[in-house]
């Protein structure tokens, strides 16, 4: 399990400084500030999509919280 | 030129900077910095075939903008469900008659059929409360509250949530915590697991809960997720996620509806009771499913927004893992299409693989000891299941958005041959799945 943990360490510090080579400008932000480009384009979808799946299948979660707070599973 | 020329064209200056500066005080440029509602509304139908589950769903999240980036979000769910769920049991060659959860009346599954329980009707309202706002120049903080109740159960949670923004804001970490504790009121009582079907009582048992069930004591679980991520951007038309969870529930784990057909070592078929007068009591033998009352789960999320000339894709991919040895892969792709000024279809697909836990289980064997923890219950098991869907939105006259979906939901299950005997090798155990998904989607006031 440490060693796991250790790995995960890892592999997160190996992305934030593979990332700070990455990116953009301010001025350069005008597709990424689109609705359509956020991470997550319609709350309420989204929220009835894992509603539906944590009910119907044995995960939920990986976006935000594990969800729940149904009798369903 | 004249000291009449100078007055003249100082005043206009001012007048035209007053002018400027009025309008930039009354209509703020950006509409984030404007106080005000907006919300986001839908209505959800979602149906299984063969009279099963069916759900009409209300949801309205609504967020209150205040100055500096600080948001207000309240959301309300009402769902409506009725249908008929599999209670677990195996179909047989002949009809079987069960108890129903209410301890009161039995009920019966011709020949042939999934047995399933067709006394399931629900009601549900969840809320949920979240504060956004940021926290000095770089940090983050959004924290909340959800709560819901049905007839048999309520859940109460507190979440938070805190991230900072790094590399010209082009990387942002974050890390969350959620804690919910939920409570079991089941119908007829949570029966003790692995333990056999109860004969029905057609009257009041006296405690109080107007059913002829178990007297037990409500249950409870709860529950802990922890989640940390990365979100990067990768280039002007790149971004990229990358989450970290883990989630530890603990308590009652059961459900208490659920129950496994006990079958004959050699034919496989359903051992029968022989009736007793006077009593109404199951056709067969079956016990109550038993969890283990702990579960861990690690799930490894990662996403992609990707813009190619007006096109969005949107790609996520989830791994997760959990001490119940459930493993599953979620795929998922949707690609929004422009197809004019103010519309766009999106096509949807959805993949996702299940491995069994490691006490599923299609049937007890007569004779045999029991084991520590049994379930059938069909989402536990091995099984497929694929979402295809297709999406329209468009903008209204009045700028707001609308949008319909309609998605088709399958699943398709696998019981390991080694685990069935019999004449069970001859028919289809698993409980198959087809459901629609429709939603009519409403966002205003934005």
């Amino acid at each position: 399990m440490q060693v796991r943990l250790l790995l995960e360490v890892l592999l997160l510090a190996g992305i934030v400084s593979g990332c700070t080579s990455m990116g953009v400008e301010p001025w350069e932000r005008d597709i990424l500030a689109r609705d359509e480009m956020q991470l997550t384009t319609d709350a309420v979808e989204a929220a009835t999509d894992d509603h539906i799946y944590f009910s119907k299948e044995a995960s939920s979660g990986g976006r935000g919280f594990g969800g729940g707070g149904c009798g369903c599973n | 030129m004249s000291s009449k020329d100078h007055r003249s064209i100082s005043g206009a200056l001012a007048a035209a900077t007053c002018t400027l500066l009025g309008t930039a005080t009354s209509e703020p440029v950006q509409a984030q910095d404007e106080p005000g509602w907006d919300f986001n509304t839908a209505l959800l139908y979602y149906a299984e075939d063969d009279d099963r589950v069916q759900d009409l769903s209300l949801n309205v999240l609504s967020r209150r903008v205040f100055v500096d980036d600080r948001f207000l979000s309240l959301g309300l769910t009402l769902d409506a469900l009725t249908g008929a769920s599999p209670n677990g049991a195996l179909p047989q060659s002949v009809p079987q008659t069960f108890t129903q959860p209410s301890g009161r009346k039995t009920y019966t599954t011709p020949a042939g059929d999934m047995p399933i329980d067709d006394t399931f009707r629900d009601s549900r309202v969840a809320i949920t409360a979240n504060w956004q706002q940021p926290l000095g120049r770089l940090y983050a903080i959004n924290v909340g509250a959800s709560a819901s109740v049905e007839y048999d159960y309520t859940h109460v949670g507190l979440n938070a949530r805190i991230s900072r923004d790094f590399n010209k804001r082009n990387t942002t970490l974050s890390a969350g915590l959620a804690l919910a504790q939920d409570s079991l009121d089941p119908v007829g009582g949570a029966p003790p697991g692995l333990t056999q079907m109860r004969n029905a009582v057609d009257n009041d048992d006296g405690d109080g809960d107007g059913d002829g069930g178990n007297s037990g004591p409500d249950e409870s679980k709860d529950i802990v997720d922890f989640v940390v991520g990365v979100t990067q951007v990768i280039s002007k038309n790149l971004l990229v996620q990358v989450n970290y969870s883990y989630s530890d529930a603990s308590g009652y784990l059961n459900d208490p509806y659920k129950i496994l057909s006990v079958v004959d070592g050699t034919s496989g078929d359903a051992v029968p009771i022989a009736p007793v007068p006077g009593v109404d009591s199951p056709s067969h033998l079956n016990f109550y499913e038993h969890r283990p009352d702990s579960r861990r789960k690690h799930s490894l999320y990662s996403q992609a927004k990707y813009y190619m000339s007006g096109k969005v894709l949107d790609a996520s991919y989830r791994y997760m893992t959990d001490d119940w040895e459930i493993d599953s892969h979620t795929v998922d792709l949707r690609l929004r299409w422009p197809t004019g000024e103010s519309q766009y279809l999106e096509p949807h697909l959805r993949f996702y693989s299940q491995s069994a836990a490691e006490f599923y289980r299609p049937h007890l064997t007569d004779g045999d000891p029991l084991p520590a923890y049994a379930s059938a219950d069909y989402r536990l098991g091995d099984f497929d299941a694929i979402t295809a869907g297709l999406k329209y939105g468009w903008k209204t006259g009045g700028g707001n958005d609308m949008h319909v979906r309609l998605e088709l939901y399958r699943q398709s299950g696998n019981i390991a041959a080694d685990q069935l005997i019999g004449n069970q090798l001859d028919q289809d155990n698993y409980p198959d799945l087809n459901a629609i998904i429709l939603q009519y989607g409403y966002q205003f006031g934005k």
